[in-house]
């Protein structure tokens, strides 16, 4: 199983949505993810974030030099 | 499944597709994604006049699920919130593994009918639903092991060509859903569908389903070529431009509508049943 994205959070809200149930937000892209993507996200079934996802390949060089970064 | 067939008011069958796998909550605030909102949706749907229910399932987080004891858990409540209406499990699954995918075939009792991807298409930039044969094959012989009716999945030509490649295994009628959008699906526009139509074999039935603003044209379409519909949030969250949906029973309400003026009776489902084999 892939590692889970690092832009991967679960919250109850953000801006004006809010839910009852925490929901996958990508921090990277500031919005709540699709459930398709969300399983790219969470690394599941074998999908990557660092090989599947645009957004996390769009926003990678923005974590260069952080501790752990990819 | 032709002009005839409107002419002579051949009843319409109409699905709805409740929740679907690839937008949620996050899209529309009332997309059913619990087994009790999904079949709260489905009981407002069926009243409405569908008397199919294409249901796909979800964990508590709003992602997807795959697992016969979530697609157990939906059901039920389905089953238990409605009267009559005929249950179609997805086996749609960008990404998962084939076995997750033929999980929803098990439940007990099984689903009358199973949505069956007939080939590839693009997701996103980086990801495809692979829908190899191996893998079409594998969910259909289930799907004939378990007495449930395939209802073919035609994302674009090639589809219909991966899907008459199999029609001589195919329990009469072959039911075909002709699906229209951007990308890899077929191109959304009425010369598309009156095309596909003319290419499917004598004595089929085909329902379809347009994405977004496709959906109301070319399923108003389908009712005028013999064809049965297919609406609901999984396809399409907006009423008309700028709206989102009431709901899916909306959408519902909107489709017996025009299938009424058009003079296409809407099918009970008794009627779905006896029309499709079933």
């Amino acid at each position: 199983m892939a590692d889970r994205c690092p832009y991967l959070d679960y919250r109850r809200e953000a801006g004006e949505q809010t839910f009852d149930t925490a929901r996958p937000y990508c921090t990277a892209a500031d919005e709540f993810v699709q459930p398709m993507r969300a399983d790219i996200c969470a690394g599941r079934y074998g999908l990557d974030h660092a090989t599947d996802c645009e957004i996390y390949l769009a926003h990678a060089d923005d974590r260069e030099g952080e501790t752990g970064a990819e | 499944m032709s002009y005839d067939d409107y002419l002579d008011a051949k009843p319409v069958i109409v699905t709805a597709a409740l929740t679907g796998g690839v937008q949620g909550k996050e899209a529309h605030p009332d997309l059913p994604e619990t087994p009790d909102e999904i079949a709260a949706a489905a009981a407002a749907c069926e009243n409405a006049g569908a008397s199919i229910l294409h249901l796909h399932a979800r964990r508590d987080s709003g992602e997807r699920a795959f697992s016969t004891e979530r697609f157990q858990e939906v059901t039920e409540k389905v089953r238990e919130a409605t009267e009559n209406v005929v249950i179609q499990h997805s086996t749609g699954g960008t990404g998962a593994p084939d076995a997750l995918r033929a999980e929803p075939l098990r439940t007990d009792p099984a689903p009358e009918m199973a949505s069956l991807d007939m080939g590839p298409l693009n997701r996103y930039d980086r990801l495809t639903s692979e829908n190899t044969r191996a893998t079409v094959r594998m969910l259909h012989e289930e799907m004939r092991e378990r007495g449930i009716k395939p209802e073919l999945e035609v994302f674009n030509d090639g589809h219909l060509n991966e899907s008459l490649a199999i029609v001589d295994e195919l329990d009469s009628p072959p039911y075909f859903n002709l699906i229209f959008g951007s990308g890899t699906l077929s191109v959304p526009h009425p010369r598309s569908l009156q095309t596909m139509v003319s290419h499917l074999p004598e004595g089929a039935e085909f329902n379809v389903l347009g994405f977004g603003r496709h959906q109301l044209p070319l399923t108003t379409m389908s009712i005028v070529l013999g064809g049965h519909v297919r609406v609901g949030l999984e396809d399409n969250i907006y009423y008309r431009k700028g709206e989102l949906a009431e709901s899916n029973a909306q959408f519902v309400e909107r489709a017996v509508r025009i299938a009424d003026e058009l003079n296409r009776p809407v099918a009970t489902p008794a009627q779905a049943r006896e029309i499709l084999g079933l």
